[in-house]
């Protein structure tokens, strides 16, 4: 069994809280000065879903979980539910659209992804840190509207909506980060 | 972007910063207008406050002699407490100071800066009951002359403010919030069985200490934030009474309490302790504290022993973070949002 002390616990790793599987989506360091220090952490139940947050001494062993990663491609949206395909063996793996926390639409053809496993069961989603989509609608820009910042809404090829600057027209291909879901450059 | 730079693109964003230029005002005129004296204690000490969890800011005072380099060792002050109670003995009765004081090792949060702004203020012939009025008067003050309002609005939320404010003891709150008992809070070995129970998997490695804290952080400090009002967290367990005396009649006890608004602790206050030899023994017994958890030590300080040797009269103190105070009445997540230079934009 892997451990892990609570003061090095990262975000968006998995942890066993009281018997349960976790997924950590926060952690705050914090020494009170009065006492000894402590990781406050915010925690997802992957099987039900629901969060709670709760506070470690950050001496405290943690219970690492065992989770594998396998190398999916994006095939296309069933209802509520996403495929992906094995690009080695060609097996296809139905994944909850809720284990996307509404980035599916940040997905294409081309997009490669981890999928986390938890005792046979798909846990989780990690998408490259940037993908490049096309855009297919860029409005006009404004006349007179010269501001030094100025962006406006893009719509990309699978509906997802960035601010990208005036100059990026209809059929540039965008950079966008997938942790915030922002434009970050032309990818021509 | 640091935050000058920010400042310089969006000037919309002084009005933020200019907060803590008023709450200093306030607060000057809050005291004065109460013939408390302002003072000013060194920053740099040989010894300064022993509590065994802080971490320092360790120098050397270097000094020219004609026989070579003499080297001293010194720290940044925690708190400016001792001197401000050696002026107490020496006559004057009530006395205020804002001033830097600095913390090492505490990890970066929204809520803390190691070079941070205290108020400190002291009154002679008093107690703690007496520095909760005091924090009732000034916050309600500050927030009426800077906002023209009767009560805190912070992040959506909106504190009243009329008197008087909550007051909860450390045992009721363990008994109401965390189903804890005052036999089972004291003794170490009834609370890991306790702990235990809750499914705090690691009791039995716990000190008292840390079982006390993390049972707090978990069950305690998040009901703190739903008050909407300020709330007293007063008479803490004597192994954590630091420097507040025991409490009358129950010595189990100690008269200190902690100021909450929001969840955020903004304050903790004492009825100070008087007694040179309890004062001694506690101080000793920090740095045997500290020297196990490989913290410095440094000679306790024994001019303060020997000014309580010729008397403190009973005294009610208090040291409140003003960084969060300005926080709370500009509306601010951060404190690194009403700093103008954060130590997060040096590392």
């Amino acid at each position: 069994m892997a451990t892990v002390k609570a003061g090095n616990i990262k975000r968006g790793s998995y942890i066993r809280f009281r018997g349960k599987p976790m997924l950590v989506s926060k952690t705050e360091f914090s020494f009170p000065g009065k006492g000894s220090a402590f990781m406050k952490v915010v925690l997802k139940n992957i099987t039900s879903g629901s969060t709670q947050s709760f506070t470690y001494k950050s001496n405290e062993s943690i219970e690492e979980l065992d989770i594998s990663s396998i190398e999916m491609q994006f095939l296309y949206v069933d209802g509520s539910e996403i495929v992906f395909m094995n690009p080695r063996n060609y097996e296809q793996l139905s994944v909850a659209i809720d284990l996307l926390d509404g980035k599916e639409n940040m997905l294409t053809a081309e997009t490669k992804v981890y999928i986390k496993i938890f005792e046979d069961k798909p846990v989780g989603v990690n998408l490259p840190p940037k993908v490049k989509l096309k855009v297919t609608d860029a409005p006009e820009a404004t006349a007179g509207n010269r501001s030094k910042a100025a962006k406006r809404n893009v719509t990309l090829e699978t509906g997802l909506v960035v601010q990208a600057p005036l100059f990026i027209k209809t059929g540039d291909v965008l950079v966008v980060d997938t942790a915030s879901g922002e434009y970050v450059s032309r990818g021509n | 972007m640091k935050n000058w730079q920010k400042l310089k693109q969006k000037p919309d964003l002084w009005q933020q910063f200019f907060v803590r230029e008023q709450v200093l005002d306030e607060i000057r005129s809050f005291f004065k207008n109460q013939e408390f004296h302002e003072v000013e204690t060194p920053i740099l000490t040989a010894s300064p406050g022993t509590e065994p969890y802080l971490d320092l800011f360790a120098t050397d005072l270097m000094i020219q002699t004609p026989s070579g380099n003499k080297k001293k060792q010194l720290y940044l002050l925690t708190s400016p407490e001792l001197a401000m109670k050696k002026l107490i003995v020496a006559g004057l009765p009530k006395v205020f100071q804002l001033c830097k004081s600095f913390r090492n090792h505490e990890g970066l949060s929204t809520l803390h800066n190691p070079e941070f702004t205290i108020l400190e203020w002291y009154r002679a012939e008093s107690d703690y009951t007496e520095i909760m009025t005091d924090c009732e008067n000034l916050i309600q003050s500050l927030v009426k002359n800077i906002h023209q309002r009767d009560s805190l609005v912070y992040q959506g939320k909106t504190y009243q403010l009329t008197s008087p404010w909550p007051r909860l003891a450390v045992k009721e709150a363990f008994l109401k919030y965390a189903g804890i008992n005052e036999q089972s809070l004291l003794d170490r070995e009834l609370l890991v069985k306790v702990a235990l129970k809750k499914g705090y998997q690691q009791a039995e490695e716990s000190s008292w200490e840390e079982l006390y804290h993390q049972i707090f952080l978990n069950e305690i400090e998040p009901i703190l934030a739903t008050f909407d009002q300020p709330v007293f967290l007063y008479d803490y367990p004597l192994a954590l009474a630091a420097l507040s005396k025991k409490k009358a009649g129950d010595e189990c006890f100690a008269e200190r309490f902690e100021l909450y608004i929001g969840g955020i602790e903004l304050a903790n206050a004492f009825s100070e302790l008087t007694d040179p030899k309890e004062q001694r023994q506690r101080a000793m017994a920090d740095m045997q504290q500290r020297g196990q958890l490989a913290k410095d030590t440094f000679p306790i300080d024994e001019d303060y022993i020997k000014a309580l040797e010729l008397g403190l009269p009973p005294t009610g103190g208090i040291a409140l973070g003003v960084d969060r105070l300005v926080l709370l009445l500009a509306d601010v997540k951060s404190i690194q949002e009403i700093l103008f230079f954060p130590i997060e934009e040096v590392i």
